[in-house]
């Protein structure tokens, strides 16, 4: 795909001194995957995470350009109760390599904690601006995220827990770039 | 590295203005021509070019108003240089691509419109955004206002033009050499690609191939060259130029080199669009020559008739002028997507080849009045398109006012006005015109200003 990506930068970098702005349709590439739902299992009395890591491509090129700004536009996920209540909260890590989202740094979006309970799933919105930190990432053609679901459970009971399950719905992220191509 | 690219760029914006082009009507160093609009109201330039009749013809006179020659007062290049001083155009923002101010259209429409003349009015270079929506079934790029750019048709350039045409004549008859250039480049979009990059809805579709179709030729070469040129008949007083006048030229074409490349670039989009491999496939022809050794036989024609203040003419060049090289190969040139490279392979080998030459034209005429006033036209197809320039020039004691109009080679209206005041031997001239010679769907204005010696 990036030979079609580079073909049609040729037309961006046409457009003079504008901005090249991408949409990109996250969930579009982990929809059914598996890596769109994030499991919880939070025991008794005590918070824990779980997580999941994806790899995003982008057009090639933009190495030394100037990202403005990188901004979750839509973006939605159910949080599926099966047992337990507590809280659950959403953060996303930006990193250039799989292993880098593990770093503290590279949190790029923590979403205040919803209460959960068991029962129907609830929906939960996810926007917002992503930490400044992680912008000069977006300019490289390879992008790993992690989504993470960031989960407490203050009750004793059940013993098994706070189980459950984050699915997202829907995830697109927006990354202005000052056109430097090449 | 960059001051390579920087001395290569200076080059360009000197040397332009002596490249062929297009249309050699859209640029001269005459600020009288420019003021009518793009008509040469005089007998040399492009009527003498295309019009073998011409040689009989004086060139210049005091009844055609035509200076002996212009010279070109440069104000562009005074503010060009103050807006980008030479000891610092490696470091120029225009020049330099890594530069956050460095915008491609500005560079393209300043290679397309050297900066002899003052830009009056700069055609506005396009700064919007772009946004590109990914996703794994969809591609949607929106170019903003740039879009209208994305031409409809094959776009491209090209020119015939004669490098030099020299020799002697006696009695009417002209015998000399001339140099002949003749390329052409042409580009196509097709319909998925023209979508792709113009539709801010559905964009590319899945399964889409998106090709870019291009056709080009160049071809040079020597044509010793036998002429006549003679008045035929002549009016009731033979000191006049009154009469019709002939003209016409055999070409014997010594080809030199040629070359030809056909075929698409295309990319197959895959389905779902980012979850499969695309496919990029180039499948071009490449035809060349091996020896110096085409030939062929064309010629030109020409009519001049003139009574009294009234003119008119017709030129045709190159008629019939098809090339036979003897020794020419093809190739194909095709890309390998595994390794990511061009592989060239000879398909046949010393096999003949022809190839045309375009034929060109122009058909002019002017009515000099008695009062002052001379109007004119012209219509030139110099071997991509026609050009029709329509002017006039009203000279009062040592003033001269002058305007026309010209629809250029992509269809589209121009206008020219100016004046100019001639002190003895020595005239100053101003004109005003407008041009599309940029990368935009707005009109540029210039005013050009020369120097004309009588």
């Amino acid at each position: 795909m990036k030979a079609l990506a580079a073909a049609l930068l040729v037309f961006v970098a046409a457009c003079g001194q504008g901005k090249a702005i991408f949409n990109v349709d996250v969930y579009s590439f982990i929809a059914g995957t598996g890596k769109d739902t994030v499991p919880y299992i939070i025991p008794p009395s005590s918070s824990a995470t779980g997580s999941t890591v994806q790899k995003i491509n982008l057009p090639p090129g933009f190495g030394s350009s100037i990202v403005d700004s990188v901004r979750i536009t839509n973006g939605s996920a159910n949080l599926l109760t099966t047992s337990g209540s507590g809280r659950i909260g959403f953060q996303l890590y930006v990193a250039a390599d799989s292993a880098g989202t593990y770093n503290a740094g590279a949190l790029a979006l923590n979403l205040p904690d919803t209460a959960v309970s068991a029962g129907p799933p609830i929906s939960v919105s996810i926007s917002g601006d992503l930490s400044a930190a992680v912008h000069t990432v977006f300019s490289q053609p390879t992008v790993w995220v992690r989504f993470v679901a960031n989960g407490s459970n203050p009750n004793a009971l059940p013993v098994t827990g706070l189980q459950g399950k984050m699915i997202l719905t829907a995830l697109t992220i927006r990354v202005v770039v000052e056109d430097k191509i090449f | 590295m960059r001051s390579g690219v920087v001395a290569v760029a200076l080059a360009l914006l000197v040397l332009a203005p002596l490249l062929p082009r297009q249309a050699s009507a859209q640029f001269s160093f005459d600020a009288r021509r420019y003021g009518m609009g793009g008509v040469s109201l005089s007998r040399d330039g492009n009527a003498r070019r295309f019009n073998p009749a011409y040689r009989a013809l004086k060139t210049h006179g005091e009844t055609t108003g035509t200076p002996k020659f212009s010279i070109p007062v440069p104000i562009g290049l005074i503010k060009f240089f103050k807006d980008h001083p030479i000891n610092q155009l490696s470091h120029d923002p225009m020049f330099d691509p890594k530069s956050t101010s460095f915008n491609p259209f500005e560079l393209t429409n300043l290679i397309f419109n050297p900066p002899i003349f003052y830009e009056v009015k700069k055609s506005p270079t396009p700064t919007n955004n772009v946004e590109i929506t990914l996703g794994k079934n969809q591609l949607i790029v929106n170019l903003g206002g740039s879009r209208v750019l994305i031409p409809e048709q094959s776009f491209g350039l090209g020119s015939t033009s004669r490098l030099f045409d020299a020799g002697a004549g006696f009695g009417g008859f002209h015998i000399g050499v001339m140099g002949f250039l003749q390329y052409d480049v042409a580009f196509t979009l097709d319909s998925a690609l023209r979508r792709a990059l113009t539709d801010t809805v559905t964009g590319v579709r899945p399964g889409d191939t998106l090709s870019l179709l291009s056709d080009a030729i160049a071809q040079a070469g020597l044509a010793p060259t036998v002429g006549f040129a003679g008045r035929l008949m002549h009016g009731a007083d033979p000191a006049t130029d009154d009469g019709l006048y002939l003209g016409g030229a055999v070409h014997y074409y010594l080809g030199a080199t040629f070359g030809r490349l056909t075929g698409p670039a295309q990319i197959r989009v895959g389905s779902p669009i980012f979850g499969t491999t695309p496919a990029v496939a180039l499948a071009d022809t490449l035809r060349t020559s091996n020896q110096h050794n085409g030939h062929g036989v064309g010629g030109d024609v020409g009519f001049v008739w003139v009574s009294g203040p009234f003119e008119v003419g017709v030129g045709v060049n190159d008629i019939g002028a098809e090339l036979t090289w003897s020794d020419t190969k093809v190739q194909s040139i095709s890309y390998i997507t595994t390794t990511g490279k061009l592989v060239t392979r000879i398909d046949t080998n010393h096999v003949e080849t022809k190839t045309k030459l375009p034929v060109t034209y122009i058909a002019n005429a002017a009515l000099r009045m008695g009062t002052g006033t001379t109007v004119g036209g012209d219509v030139v197809n110099s071997g991509r398109g026609t050009v029709i320039h329509v002017g006039v020039e009203q000279r009062t004691g040592p003033f001269a006012v002058r305007g026309g109009v010209s629809r250029d080679q992509r269809k589209k209206m121009q206008f020219g006005f100016g004046g100019g005041l001639r002190l003895g031997p020595i005239g100053l001239d101003v004109g005003f015109f407008t041009h599309s010679n940029s990368l935009s769907t707005q009109r540029a204005i210039t005013m050009a200003t020369a120097i004309s010696i009588y």
